[in-house]
């Protein structure tokens, strides 16, 4: 386990070096404001997490609020509770409106909080609240996944990534030997998915098949299968669209002739049903696909509320050899204030003191994300999960998406024309042809 | 939602606007006058300032504006031009035309035939059947948009499996370009224009016994009697209910939002559903108030076109 | 139009023809409430894994928790009778697990998400907004059709001309102007814009011309303050316009559902069709229990409707309204 985290730890931070190398530095000395001499409502929005035993998913943020009033009279905090599923959205919403809150988890990298907002001066910078010391416990990629101009632009709190999750029993059904390690290349994973698909009761119906996932806006579970010839979305500059190169092409073709040509994955293969998709997989009533990839969430998931005999693998690699998946940084981020600066430093103290070493901790062991602080991560969190272990192995796999102001319409402009391939419409080179036009309009 | 109002204001109205043009001491004695009655609007008047008046004209100003959350600019009318350059304009527009044409004619005509032969029953069945017919449409758009969403369900959906009793292959009915709108515009078709049907029962209710026996008496069939009697005497409320459903449906969101988000690809985006997105989700605030100032004009023109011809051809 | 007796033959076309334009109209509603009931999970002694009559194929017409229950039922008795108390004692936890996974979902539904608190936010917005058009509608129709004033008209015409406006022109800037007041991600927000709805207005005028100005006069003449005519004369008077407009003011905000998209944030303010999005957005919600959710949405109004039928009637025919 040790060695594990070890690993990952260095893979971690031999990412993103530059940007790492700017946000080393301190911000510029700001007026930082004293957070005791702060009296009044801070406001924080938080999703659903895990549930204590009268089901109440806000039950972690609501016991730290508590916690935080009592030893700071005067402050009060209010928690709004917002859906995940409509929390980039609202959150969107809300910084067009001009009510956002003053702290909210957020992924910065390419979703309704992004560069843009940034340099709009929505978000604010927290280097006058951690030191270089104090920065140094954040795994560097984290960190630099909230530096931009050289500024810390949030509080690392978790990392996710996607993996494939593979129903054992199904497995065992259909006498197929599961990757050993969870390593395998695309035709293994071909073959397997083909063996997988399977009519049980001789109807002439197919019972199970091997795979399935969905295409949507903001969802990435498919897309690591278009990265493994080596292939990314925008080149290095973002100055251009790349995801119509020749083996890209071939990678999105591969996926959608699963259900096209092999007839190894059902008709749903990347349609707009999440939900369905999740329950095709998971609910003990249904069981009718054997793999599909998730985010960690799903892994807690079939380790609780559904659960299902299931091993973590690798995405199958292709022409580039190297497993890759697609990652994220969760954090906490501080909106624009005005100019009171004792509020300010209040909202920091208050922000630092729910994304502890000790909370992160807490919510890796029940959450199902990785933590960001490295001091968190050696304390263990998942001694007795080899499933989340062998998730976190894959974090020296993770590629992040470009972080370019106008990323989610060029991600709707590529998801859009995915879908047309995945139902086919158009051959993956028409419609990566088509999305071209449309992203390198953006680009401009 | 959309209100219009139906037939015309009373004439006396016209009348009244003399009042205006009575020299200025006579208005300040009239009005001191009637304080009492400005202070029963005054309520609503405020209301209606602050949250109709205002956005409306804010909305064209907006048009012509590039929105930022600290200060916006001018911007001429860079915006409109973007509308029309815009491929997903255009796209939601032929979408929103083509859902137009087939739904609103075939809501009103079956909302006519459905009267009429609820008409002819006795008085318990006739109320039976109407509420039969109207119950559908009182329930909110979003429950009607989630079960027709389960019903197009691919694998378990009651329609693939009614497909199957004629021996007809599943269709991924919101999964594919060709089907999606379609699946729309059916389910549009489906859904009882049940206020149709209650105001064409009221309409036939006042058309005079008379003209009938005048008709029975040289003999007109039934048929007859009703496509030269009956019709021609629906016309006004033919035109209102082709107006009130072209409004309703140029305005589609909540089945688009709810089913299929534009999707897959763009074959179901509309100009609604383009406005929220480009408002709400891309937040070009400018551009969608442009997009809604063309929707405006569009439904405009359409209610003019019909209007002139519905009355037309009297 | 008189009616002249229908021959038989025509009567029975009629009738059958109708039924099924009927049956096809209420299917999605029959659907909805069907659905939610489905069974979602039963395995038999002899069945080798569990099955759902939700996600099946093909879909069951009908909860299938009524014909299993009374299998069961009837299996216990039997055994009873043979006096084989371990077969009783499995069909009778059966018939226990039927019953309780049939109204699973609505027990889920109240238990472990916010129904009953967004049932509660629709409930009182349209109550609220409902009372407060119905007042502010009377008193400005009021005036309008019965008062004599200087700038009488050009309020009118005013108001009259927005109607023809669609909503969604204002969209962006009443959201702007929403934010600006501090208003965002609460009631008010909702409230505020519904009951500047102007539609009402025009209704109530035109109802309101149909009161004798004589009443008025005695009334009048009587000492009576504009209010106290106002409130004791007209309002009764106006009751059967009131009526319908409450209806459809009810139903349209209980309804609504693009705005309260857009300003509600917090899962606890939701109004139920915001809600109810919200459920089917979430990954983990299977269709019986999004099907619950809009039962529970459909029934109020369902009830409303059998309840106050006739208003509606009246309400369509008397100023033509639309949802």
């Amino acid at each position: 386990m040790k060695n594990v985290l070890k690993k990952s730890v260095l893979t971690l931070a031999s990412l993103g070096l530059a940007a790492s190398v700017l946000a080393g530095c301190n911000g510029d000395a700001e007026e930082a404001g004293n957070a005791d001499e702060f009296k009044g409502k801070i406001t924080i929005w938080d999703g659903p997490r895990w549930p204590d035993k009268d089901d109440n998913k806000y039950h972690w943020l609501e016991a730290k609020i508590k916690e935080y009033e009592e030893a700071h009279d005067g402050v009060e905090v209010e928690l709004v509770q917002v859906p995940w599923a409509e929390m980039g959205d609202k959150l969107g919403v809300a910084i067009a409106g001009k009510s956002w809150p003053d702290i909210a988890p957020v992924d910065i990298s390419g979703s309704s909080v992004s560069i843009d907002h940034i340099e709009q001066g929505v978000i604010e910078p927290l280097d006058a609240y951690f030191d270089k010391d104090a920065k140094a416990d954040f795994y560097e990629n984290a960190l630099d996944a909230y530096t931009y101009d050289g500024k810390m632009y949030g509080i690392p709190n978790a990392i996710t990534l996607h993996s494939m999750l593979l129903n054992l029993d199904l497995f065992e059904e259909a006498g197929v030997t599961p990757p050993e390690g969870g390593e395998w290349t695309y035709d293994e994973f071909l073959d397997a998915a083909k063996k997988l698909t399977f009519d049980r009761d001789g109807d002439g119906k197919t019972d199970v098949y091997g795979f399935s996932t969905y295409v949507l806006p903001g969802y990435y579970e498919s897309w690591p299968f278009f990265y493994k010839n080596g292939g990314s979305p925008l080149n290095e500059d973002m100055t251009e669209f790349t995801f119509d190169d020749p083996e890209t092409v071939q990678a999105i073709q591969d996926l959608a002739d699963l259900k096209l040509k092999e007839n190894a994955a059902p008709e749903t293969l990347g349609g707009n049903d999440v939900g369905g998709t999740f329950q095709a997989w998971a609910n003990e009533e249904q069981r009718t696909v054997a793999m599909q990839p998730w985010a960690t969430w799903a892994i807690g998931a079939a380790q609780g509320k559904y659960p299902t005999n299931f091993a973590v693998a690798n995405y199958p690699t292709g022409k580039s050899d190297k497993p890759v998946t697609i990652g994220g940084v969760g954090g906490w981020v501080m909106f624009h204030q005005d100019e009171d600066a004792n509020k300010k430093a209040a909202v920091a103290d208050f922000m630092k003191f729910i994304s502890t070493d000790k909370e992160q901790f807490v919510m890796a062991q029940n959450y199902g994300i990785f933590p960001a602080r490295i001091s968190a991560s050696e304390m263990d969190p998942f001694k007795d999960n080899p499933e989340m272990t062998r998730a976190m192995e894959m974090s020296d796999q993770v590629v992040m998406l470009p972080r370019h102001p106008e990323w989610q319409k060029i991600d709707e402009a590529i998801q859009t024309q995915l879908q047309l391939v995945f139902n086919g419409e158009k051959t993956a080179e028409e419609a990566m042809a088509d999305a071209k036009k449309t992203v390198d309009e953006l680009l401009k | 939602m959309t209100q219009i109002p139906m037939g015309a204001v009373p004439k006396k109205d016209n009348e009244k606007l003399k009042v205006l043009k009575k020299p200025n001491k006579n208005v300040f004695l009239q009005m001191k006058k009637n304080y009492s009655a400005y202070l029963f609007l005054l309520p609503k008047l405020i209301l209606f300032v602050l949250f109709v008046a205002i956005p409306v004209i804010w909305a064209f100003v907006l048009s012509f504006q590039e929105y930022k959350i600290f200060g916006s600019e001018f911007v001429g009318l860079d915006n409109y031009i973007k509308v029309f350059q815009s491929e997903a304009f255009l796209v939601a527009l032929k979408n929103t035309l083509l859902f137009t044409v087939v739904t609103v004619p075939f809501s009103v005509l079956s909302a006519l035939v459905i009267a009429s032969m609820i008409f002819v029953l006795g008085k318990v069945s006739q109320s039976f059947f109407r509420s039969a017919f109207y119950l559908p449409t009182v329930t909110s758009m979003v429950i009607i948009a989630m079960v027709w969403r389960w019903m197009y369900n691919y694998e378990f959906g009651l329609f693939n499996y009614i497909l199957g009793w004629f021996g007809i292959e599943q269709i991924n009915w919101l999964g594919q370009s060709s089907s999606a709108l379609w699946a729309l515009i059916i389910m549009q078709c489906l859904i009882p224009f049940g206020v149709g049907i209650i105001m064409y029962l009221a309409s036939m209710g006042s058309i005079s016994h008379s003209l009938y026996e005048a008709a029975r008496m040289d003999g007109a069939s039934s048929f007859k009697q009703w496509l030269h009697i009956t019709i021609p005497l629906l016309k006004p409320t033919t035109l209102y209910l082709v107006l009130l459903s072209t409004i309703g449906s140029f305005q589609v969101f909540t089945q688009i939002i709810m089913m299929t988000g534009g999707g897959p690809g763009n074959a179901t985006e509309t100009l609604v559903h383009l406005i929220y997105k480009t408002g709400f989700r891309d937040f070009e605030f400018g551009l969608a108030a442009a997009q809604s100032v063309v929707l405006f004009v569009i439904i405009l023109i359409f209610s003019i076109i019909q209007f002139r011809v519905l009355r037309h051809d009297e | 139009m008189k009616k002249k007796p229908l021959d038989k033959v025509n009567k029975l076309i009629l009738y059958v023809l109708l039924t099924i334009f009927a049956v096809v109209s209420l299917l999605p509603l029959y659907w909805v409430f069907s659905t939610s009931l489905q069974l979602n999970s039963y395995q038999s002694q002899d069945m080798e894994r569990p099955v759902s009559y939700v996600d099946s194929n093909p879909p069951k017409m009908y909860p299938m928790g009524i014909p299993l229950y009374f299998e069961h039922w009837g299996e216990a008795r039997d055994a009873a009778k043979s006096g084989d108390a371990k077969e009783e004692a499995y069909h009778r936890d059966m018939m226990d697990h039927i019953v309780d996974n049939t109204f699973s979902s609505y027990e889920n539904l109240f238990k472990k998400n916010d129904v009953g608190k967004w049932f509660f936010n629709s409930f009182y917005i349209a109550v609220v907004v409902t009372f407060g058009i119905l007042l502010l509608d009377a008193m400005a129709g009021y005036v309008l059709a019965k008062k004599k004033f200087p700038g009488r008209n050009l309020i009118f015409w005013v108001i009259i001309s927005t109607m023809m406006i669609p909503g969604q022109v204002t969209l962006v800037p009443l959201f702007i102007m929403v934010g600006n007041l501090d208003l965002m991600n609460t009631h008010w927000a909702l409230i505020l814009p519904d009951l500047s709805m102007v539609f009402g207005v025009f209704l109530m005028r035109q109802f309101m011309y149909s009161i004798p100005d004589e009443l008025l006069e005695a009334a009048k003449m009587d000492g009576a303050s504009e209010w106290r005519t106002f409130w004791t004369v007209v309002l009764p008077l106006a009751k059967p316009g009131l009526a319908a407009l409450g209806i459809f003011t009810f139903m349209n905000v209980w309804n609504s559902f693009l705005w309260p998209i857009i300003v509600l944030n917090s899962s606890k303010l939701y109004t139920l069709p915001v809600g109810l999005k919200t459920l089917q957005d979430a990954n983990l919600a299977s269709f019986k229990l999004l099907m619950s959710g809009a039962a529970v949405s459909a029934i109020p109004m369902i009830i409303v409707f059998i309840l106050f039928q006739r208003y509606f009637v009246k309400g369509l025919t008397l100023g033509g309204v639309k949802e």
